[in-house]
């Protein structure tokens, strides 16, 4: 398993007697890609932000990639995000005022994974793959569309090579064309490198691209709808 | 990865950027030009007067003493005989003195009455002597040699006559009008009170005070009438009877304001100025002119202190709006810091951000200020040297400039953990409000 909720309880500080999230138990095989969808305001970005270690639950068992995150210090979770957790957002998923390539090795520079020597070759075969024309790459990506900023975002989050990529809602900023088209290479370059994807979105038509389909509706026992 | 990062994002947010690294090199300007006009000030002023080991005049303050005699401000309490000054000067430690002869005045600027000796012996700075721009030393009873500074602001020339006045209105109604003065030399510029000063000998000072009318016309043209040159200590017996044979009484001098000494060694300087100050036919008074000189600035101290609280002041309030700046910054970019958060950067990381931000905005500030007021002072300096006699030097680098350069970048970051701290805070609490 690649992740395992149990008993997970949370809820904002600022709230905190409303509840965001109630999940009984629930778990991610390794290698899966798994589609869970939901409304806005379903407490999506909040279940992320729990697995990604920013946000820490009120109680209950969570262990992602064998580790328990709410026993490791705030360091050591922000350690282990950079090495093995890659993210792509709806958007803002990069800094404007960085290129491609500037990006990407941002996001190296956090890891302590892979030989920074030879982190440059792999930055630019990595955005070679990703269909990023070569005069693109030393342009603020804030002077490039959607399309390729979020393709860049998918190099940006593999870098380090994650065993766990988690995409929230990538595609809603793309138009169909676009959206189709990020779908495809992102499913082919999550195959060809063996990670477990974990894909958060609204849109149920997604659901052809996964194995496993899910609602957060069934996973999550909250009642609340108003927290995002 | 992090100078990368804090440049890209200054170099992004150009706008607020230019406008904060402005305001912070007027300050820096400010800061780092009140501190050195105050330093060279300060030195400027306590190189007033160098090689004397002694002044003397009438018993009174140091500070009056040294107003008067060496600053040419405020009046003297009273005047000195001219036996107490041959008694100083005939003593064996002393190797030269100088009387000084105040109390009238030309356009508003003094008049020193003294001797050919004083252009020998006084100095300025480190040890320079008087220089002659133009022309020489009186030689003449009514010669008149001119400080720099009125040359060129009374357009005076060699070989003009002008006419001095009895007190030191600007306006006197006793004009010596009957006795003209030609100026026979122009001293090069130093910076010190002798600037604005016209220096004519001492039978000049008698001679135009003498009550009588017909005192002293012809022997202008007398070969005579050449002043004695060489004065104490080798001070003539016959001094100065053999001058003007024609008006002998009325042109000694019976008493000076003050006088300068040199002595033979300095270790005597304390015994002297005993001697002196014990002197019982006659209240006197010797002072030490650099003790009194620090004595003086540390009155002026209080002005200049205020001044360099004001600079520092401006600096403060140019850091705060830096930190302003970047606070309202932080703000708009809550999406960057999250999305850093996401990819793993410590939250110390964004605290460093902000600060290297702030770090490269006032060096960058430090760097301009500093080229800026080297490019000023290289335009204003003539000018200030011209208007205020004021010699500024272009090198601004003192220990103490460095040390006050070091303090800002200091001070700027400590200033700038205000925002540091909000971005490290608000990457902590996680969660971002989309």
């Amino acid at each position: 398993m690649i992740i395992e909720l149990a008993k997970l309880k949370f809820s904002y500080p600022e709230q905190a007697d409303s509840l965001v999230l109630d999940i009984p138990s629930w778990s991610l095989p390794i290698g899966e890609h798994t589609l869970i969808h939901g409304s806005s305001g379903s407490g999506k970005s909040t279940l992320l932000n729990i697995l990604n270690g920013l946000l820490s639950v009120n109680s209950g068992h969570i262990e992602v990639l064998g580790q328990r995150l709410n026993e490791m210090t705030s360091r050591q979770r922000d350690n282990f995000r950079a090495n093995s957790i890659g993210y792509v957002f709806q958007q803002f998923n990069l800094i404007g005022y960085l290129n491609a390539i500037d990006n990407v090795q941002l996001a190296n520079y956090f890891s302590k994974s892979s030989e920074k020597s030879s982190v440059t070759e792999e930055i630019k075969a990595l955005l070679n793959s990703l269909n990023i024309p070569k005069k693109d790459w030393q342009q603020p990506v804030h002077k490039l569309s959607i399309g390729q900023q979020q393709r860049i975002a998918i190099a940006r989050a593999l870098i380090n090579k994650p065993a766990l990529l988690i995409a929230d809602e990538p595609t809603s900023a793309l138009d169909e064309e676009n959206s189709a088209d990020f779908m495809a290479l992102l499913m082919s370059i999550v195959d060809s490198s063996q990670t477990t994807l974990l894909f958060v979105s609204h849109d149920i038509s997604l659901s052809r691209y996964f194995t496993r389909v899910e609602s957060l509706h069934d996973i999550n026992q909250a009642g609340a709808v108003n927290a995002d | 990865m992090l100078i990368k990062l804090a440049l890209k994002s200054l170099h992004d947010r150009k706008g607020s950027v230019i406008l904060s690294i402005i305001a912070m090199t007027v300050s820096v300007f400010v800061l780092l030009g009140v501190e050195h006009v105050r330093h060279q000030t300060k030195q400027n002023f306590a190189n007033t007067v160098s090689g004397v080991d002694l002044i003397v005049g009438a018993r009174t303050s140091s500070l009056n003493l040294l107003l008067y005699s060496v600053f040419k401000i405020g009046s003297p309490s009273n005047n000195i005989s001219w036996q107490s000054f041959k008694k100083v000067a005939e003593n064996p430690q002393v190797k030269w003195a100088v009387p000084l002869s105040l109390g009238d005045s030309h356009k508003g600027y003094r008049v020193l009455g003294t001797t050919e000796s004083y252009f020998l012996h006084y100095s300025y700075g480190k040890k320079h002597k008087l220089l002659f721009q133009q022309g020489q030393a009186f030689n003449n009873v009514f010669d008149v040699v001119l400080g720099y500074q009125i040359a060129v602001k009374l357009g005076y020339q060699l070989g003009d006559e002008i006419l001095l006045a009895h007190g030191l209105g600007r306006t006197s109604f006793s004009m010596h009008a009957d006795k003209p003065f030609t100026v026979v030399g122009i001293l090069a510029p130093t910076g010190t009170p002798v600037d604005h000063t016209l220096h004519v000998s001492l039978q000049a000072i008698e001679a135009i005070h003498a009550s009588g009318k017909n005192t002293y016309h012809a022997s202008k043209p007398d070969k005579r009438s050449e002043l004695k040159t060489d004065l104490p200590p080798q001070l003539s017996a016959n001094y100065p009877s053999d001058s003007m044979p024609s008006s002998k009484s009325t042109l000694t001098p019976k008493s000076i304001t003050a006088f300068m000494l040199g002595l033979n060694s300095k270790m005597s300087t304390f015994k002297i100025q005993r001697e002196i100050n014990n002197n019982r036919q006659e209240p006197l008074s010797a002072i030490l002119p650099g003790v009194a000189l620090s004595e003086l600035w540390q009155i002026m101290g209080v002005l200049e202190s205020t001044l360099f609280l004001v600079a520092i002041l401006v600096f403060i309030s140019a850091s705060l709006g830096v930190s302003a700046m970047l606070l309202s910054a932080i703000k708009q970019r809550s999406r960057e810091m999250y999305l850093l958060r996401v990819i793993g950067a410590p939250a110390l990381f964004l605290f460093m951000l902000i600060e290297l931000e702030a770090l490269f905005i006032t060096i960058i500030s430090c760097a301009l200020g500093v080229a800026l007021l080297i490019a000023s002072l290289f335009f204003a300096q003539t000018y200030l040297a011209s208007y205020f006699s004021l010699q500024i030097s272009l090198n601004i680098f003192s220990l103490n400039s460095l040390t006050l350069i070091m303090a800002m970048i200091a001070a700027s970051a400590l200033v700038a953990t205000i925002p540091s701290v909000v971005s490290y805070l608000q990457s902590k609490r996680h969660y971002v409000v989309k």
